[in-house]
């Protein structure tokens, strides 16, 4: 349960006292102890945890009875109600004298309704499963060893999502480059150049999306965004390398045969992730 | 030099076989046994299972469920115990669980271990006077 989920249901057990002065304590715990909301400081975590796994324990040997709506103990003149409702407890603690019908409304109806309700609203927020209208594409990693002097380039490009009504976008693949130094009267000074075969398969990615700009980015973590064109097909020893004019080296704080990760800059629609 | 046990399996008023081995000389035991007798006549009561130190007696009327009854009423006494612990309740007069169709009450009256089967619209309140008298 996220932190905003459990907002409401701290602000009922907050209430709990002002609804029935006789209820002493209230929490919400989950299994491994977490207190998800409580009117009582020092509920320990640990301690929550075994009453997590007594009522557990019950549980498992209470199909006979149809499961575990309730369960009340009574001391002298303290009373214990556990419910359980979405691997959610909620504990209460009150006096033999408080109002039953109350205590079991709030316990049995009020909490557990609100509890399924934030689970039902927090189920995007903390599931790890992928939205279901919005296919993940499965991204394929491809180790390729370049000869030297170029260094060791790992690829990752996306293989192409399943056919599907709607549209979807594969995550931007990262390139890992060793940089050489360009420059010269012919060289635009905001231009990096890529390798053509790169730029070819960005091309087959994306397909009529046009990729006019590349992000640049050190191991250190500087960037800069700027225009690319190809490598020209005849420099054979340009594979595994990307050609940086000086300014843009000089933004970046790197230099020549330093990495650096390079990636496409995706036009990305506006209901669209990258 | 403790009595010896009396071992007698004998068939209730409510059409069910009811095993005991009863310490008969245990006069809380007997008393009980006899409350628990009259309990089981009370309307939605489906039975019940009471285990001593050295004695046990059960009477409940669905007998292929007589192991998951005791389970229950066994893990409801150490579970019971344990969350008591943890919450600062010092001594258990009774526990109830609810299910969806029934429910069970659980007591330790001395050193015997009550549980009483009921239907859910059943009456728990007048069975705990009825085993407290």
């Amino acid at each position: 349960m996220t932190e905003v989920s459990s907002k409401p249901l701290q602000t009922i057990i907050d209430e709990y006292k002002n609804i029935s002065p006789e209820l002493a304590k209230a929490f919400i715990f989950k299994k491994d102890g977490e207190i998800i909301a409580s009117n009582e400081e020092g509920i320990a975590q640990d301690r929550a945890k075994k009453i997590a796994a007594a009522f557990e324990d019950i549980l498992n040997h209470a199909g006979v009875i149809d499961g575990i709506e309730i369960l009340t103990i009574q001391g002298i003149s303290t009373q214990l109600d556990i419910t359980s409702t979405n691997n959610s407890y909620l504990a209460t603690v009150s006096s033999r004298t408080a109002d039953e019908k109350m205590i079991r409304a709030l316990n049995c109806v009020i909490v557990p309704t609100i509890i399924r309700l934030m689970d039902q609203i927090g189920t995007p927020a903390t599931s790890d499963q992928p939205c279901p209208d919005i296919a993940e594409p499965e991204v394929k990693q491809v180790e390729e060893v370049v000869q030297p002097p170029e260094p060791t380039v790992i690829q990752q490009f996306p293989v192409a999502p399943e056919a599907s009504s709607e549209r979807v976008f594969p995550k931007t693949p990262v390139n890992q480059f060793m940089v050489e130094k360009i420059g010269g009267l012919l060289v635009a000074s905001d231009m990096v150049r890529v390798d053509t075969d790169l730029v070819a398969k960005w091309a087959d990615l994306y397909g009529d999306m046009e990729i006019l700009q590349v992000n640049v980015e050190t191991l250190e973590g500087k960037s800069v965004l700027c225009r690319f064109r190809p490598i020209r097909e005849s420099d054979g020893k340009a594979k595994g390398v990307i050609q940086i004019p000086e300014r843009i080296l000089q933004t970046l704080g790197t230099g020549e045969g330093r990495l650096v990760m390079v990636k496409p800059v995706v036009p990305v629609p506006l209901e669209g992730k990258s | 030099m403790s009595p010896k046990p009396v071992v007698r399996s004998e068939t209730a008023l409510t059409n069910v076989v009811a095993v005991t081995a009863a310490v008969v000389e245990d006069p809380v035991f007997a008393g009980l046994e006899a409350s628990l007798a009259e309990i089981r006549k009370m309307k939605g009561v489906l039975g019940y299972i009471m285990r001593g130190n050295t004695s046990a007696v059960l009477d409940l009327a669905e007998r292929d469920k007589i192991s998951q009854y005791a389970f229950l009423s066994n893990q409801l006494h150490e579970s019971c115990l344990e969350i008591a612990k943890q919450l600062g309740v010092a001594e258990i007069e009774s526990a109830l669980v609810e299910g969806k169709t029934q429910k069970v009450l659980f007591m330790k009256i001395g050193e015997n271990k009550i549980s009483v089967f009921m239907e859910k619209t059943a009456n728990h309140s007048a069975v705990i006077k009825r085993v407290q008298i």
